[in-house]
């Protein structure tokens, strides 16, 4: 679907944001793209998406070169979710879906209401207009303009970001449903939870550089210290023993009387992140 | 609840109408169509319309009520001081006075009237106060009521009556001030609004010809300044005369209005926020409008003028208002190369404005 090969960007002569990034993103995958600001992200995303020309390296997406690819074709197949909701805030959002999906040929289009109730959009304001809505409101809009051409590629930006948290878990299923539709899915996130639920594979950027790609689950394992937190009641006292995991295969390896609970070690993605990139992810 | 039910019969869906209208035979024209609808839509939320109608009743009452009124001054009054009796043939409308001291305390009273020494037998004109550039009208006027047969004798070029002459002027200006003032604010008030909003970084990403956005955009101003020009010119100069003027001056107010709304597009791409578009607008008011007003207008001659592009458009347009359209085919020549310059460059300007960081 997606190859990128010593991808290099400048802004101006000497501004230079990436620095030859390799990557692959396969059909039908949820690949997500971590780094802090001004790591380059958005540049990266902006080539991918078509916005951004005067790149060095390969970009190919959809088997072919991005800057010789048909502009208008290759739009056709992507949807795109901003960073912010942006919608035409005096129409509604009927209005500014119809306008948005005018673009596409009518084959490809999705109902506009059907996608609106799948992201459990208020019927009440559906011909209100977009500047009295709520930005978890205005979030599904665009979550809609984004799906309404079924695209083969998208790209999100921070999809949940302004959602409570059931807003959140609806994003993340249909973000699922779609990749169950064979749809790729290009993520953009500060979000640990988002990337570690949703992707497949993950890339920590930095500086315009990668500095890991590989599954969160691996990437955790990798760079976990193996060991289990155990807590327990010892003759009417409550106390807490860490050891390696493979102590554990003889079972469980000093007294006790009644085991409370047990928790194993393992970084969180953001600890991962952070030992590779030695940054947070504010 | 919904106004779909994702397959049943009573199934209403909203893009049914897209559907069945959506052709892929000629994609650029019906994205041209949809943009320029929004466009409309946007403008209209926005009150453009209502203002560019609010401004023409505004003019229409002024020049009614206002400009013509205020214009029917008496012409100067001329004094002649003629002790030898030279001026034999001197017009009714002079008045003649006995000493050189009343020729005096008669400009002092009456401070923009002319005086006349021609005490040495030549005629000498006198003025209480005025200036060498632009009182020669003044002067021209009281020298040609000396000899009403020589070449001093003032000519009637044209049909027009005296108001409609005035009609026509102050339409012509209005008309040029409406589309160079507020037809540049109204396309930066609405492209603004669509930067603040964001929607022009998600036109980056959507399946169209990237150009059809700011010919849609010029489109709308260029359709609205025509139906401007069309009510100002029947409203104020009247039927009759509008139909014989219409043609030249739509051709006038059609250059007028592209250089404009492109311009326009331009600074606002160009430009952070409205703050700073507002110190343009004061650059366009100050150093384009003014020197071309003050010297169509008045007897203020530039040398660098005809140099000045929008003289040359607002000279054009009033020709075409009193009836003698331009017909120098470089005019029209260098406004079209000028038109798709700007045009080619508020395109760059519009690609590097979708690219931009949110």
């Amino acid at each position: 679907m997606m190859e990128v090969k010593n991808l290099t960007f400048s802004y101006g002569k000497d501004k230079q944001v990436l620095h030859g990034l390799n990557f692959t993103v396969e059909d039908g995958e949820i690949f997500g793209f971590l780094g802090p600001n001004g790591s380059g992200k958005s540049t990266t995303q902006k080539i991918l998406t078509g916005i951004l020309k005067g790149h060095g390296g390969k970009v190919s997406v959809f088997g072919q070169d991005i800057s010789a690819a048909h502009e208008q074709e290759f739009f056709r197949k992507i949807g795109v979710l901003f960073e912010f909701p942006y919608l035409y805030t005096n129409l509604s959002a009927v209005d500014n879906l119809k306008y948005f999906s005018s673009f596409y040929p009518a084959g490809q289009l999705r109902d506009i209401g059907e996608v609106l109730e799948k992201l459990e959009f208020k019927p009440d304001f559906l011909q209100k207009p977009v500047s009295s809505y709520s930005k978890g409101m205005r979030q599904r809009v665009s979550m809609a303009r984004a799906l309404i051409s079924s695209p083969k590629l998208l790209f999100l930006d921070e999809p949940t970001s302004g959602l409570d948290p059931s807003g959140a878990v609806l994003f993340r299923k249909i973000i699922e449903e779609e990749r169950e539709k064979g749809t790729t899915v290009f993520l953009t996130t500060h979000n640990m939870s988002d990337a570690d639920l949703l992707c497949d594979r993950v890339a920590f950027i930095t500086d315009g550089t990668i500095a890991a790609l590989d599954t969160p689950k691996r990437l955790k394992e990798q760079n976990g210290n193996h060991r289990i937190r155990i807590d327990y009641l010892y003759q009417g006292s409550r106390e807490e023993k860490s050891i390696e995991t493979r102590e554990l295969e003889a079972g469980i390896p000093f007294p006790y009387d009644e085991i409370i609970s047990i928790h194993s070690e393992e970084p969180t993605l953001e600890d991962v992140f952070i030992r590779y990139t030695g940054r947070g992810l504010a | 609840m919904w106004n779909h039910n994702g397959g049943s019969s009573n199934h209403v869906c909203i893009n049914c109408r897209l559907t069945e209208n959506s052709g892929e035979k000629r994609p650029g024209l019906r994205h041209f169509c949809f943009l320029f609808k929004k466009d409309c839509r946007v403008m209209a939320a926005g009150k453009f319309f209502l203002i560019a109608f609010g401004s023409l009743l505004l003019y229409t009452v002024f020049i009614h009520f206002g400009y013509i009124n205020f214009m029917n001054d008496e012409l100067y009054h001329v004094y002649l001081y003629d002790p030898q009796g030279t001026q034999r043939e001197a017009s009714e409308r002079i008045y003649v006075v006995a000493s050189l001291e009343e020729l005096y305390d008669a400009l002092a009273a009456d401070t923009g009237g002319v005086g006349i020494d021609a005490s040495s037998g030549t005629p000498n004109v006198v003025f209480y106060f005025g200036s060498e550039k632009v009182d020669h009208h003044r002067a021209d006027y009281a020298l040609s009521l000396l000899r009403a047969d020589t070449g001093y004798a003032a000519k009637t070029i044209g049909t027009n009556t005296r108001e409609l002459k005035q009609q026509k002027e102050m339409s012509c200006e209005l008309l040029f001030i409406e589309i160079t003032a507020v037809g540049f604010l109204g396309i930066a008030s609405v492209l603004f609004q669509e930067k603040q909003m964001g929607v022009i970084r998600v036109h980056g990403v959507l399946p169209f010809q990237k150009s059809l956005f700011v010919l849609s955009k010029i489109a709308v101003f260029l359709l609205s300044d025509l139906v401007f020009a069309v009510l100002m010119t029947v409203c104020n100069v009247g039927f009759p005369d509008t139909i014989r003027i219409l043609p030249a001056v739509l051709v006038q107010t059609a250059i007028l209005s592209l250089i404009m709304a492109l311009a326009g597009f331009g600074c606002t791409m160009l430009m952070h926020d409205l703050k700073q578009f507002s110190l343009v607008y004061l650059v366009i008011a100050v150093f384009v409008t003014a020197p071309v007003f003050l010297s169509a207008n008045t007897s203020v001659k530039m040398a660098w003028i005809d140099w000045h592009p929008f003289y040359q458009v607002y000279m054009g347009l009033k020709n075409a208002y009193f009836g003698t359209p331009v017909t120098n085919p470089i005019y029209y020549v260098c406004s079209v190369f000028g038109i798709a310059v700007l045009f080619v460059a508020v395109q760059r300007l519009f690609c590097k404005e979708m690219g931009k960081e949110g």
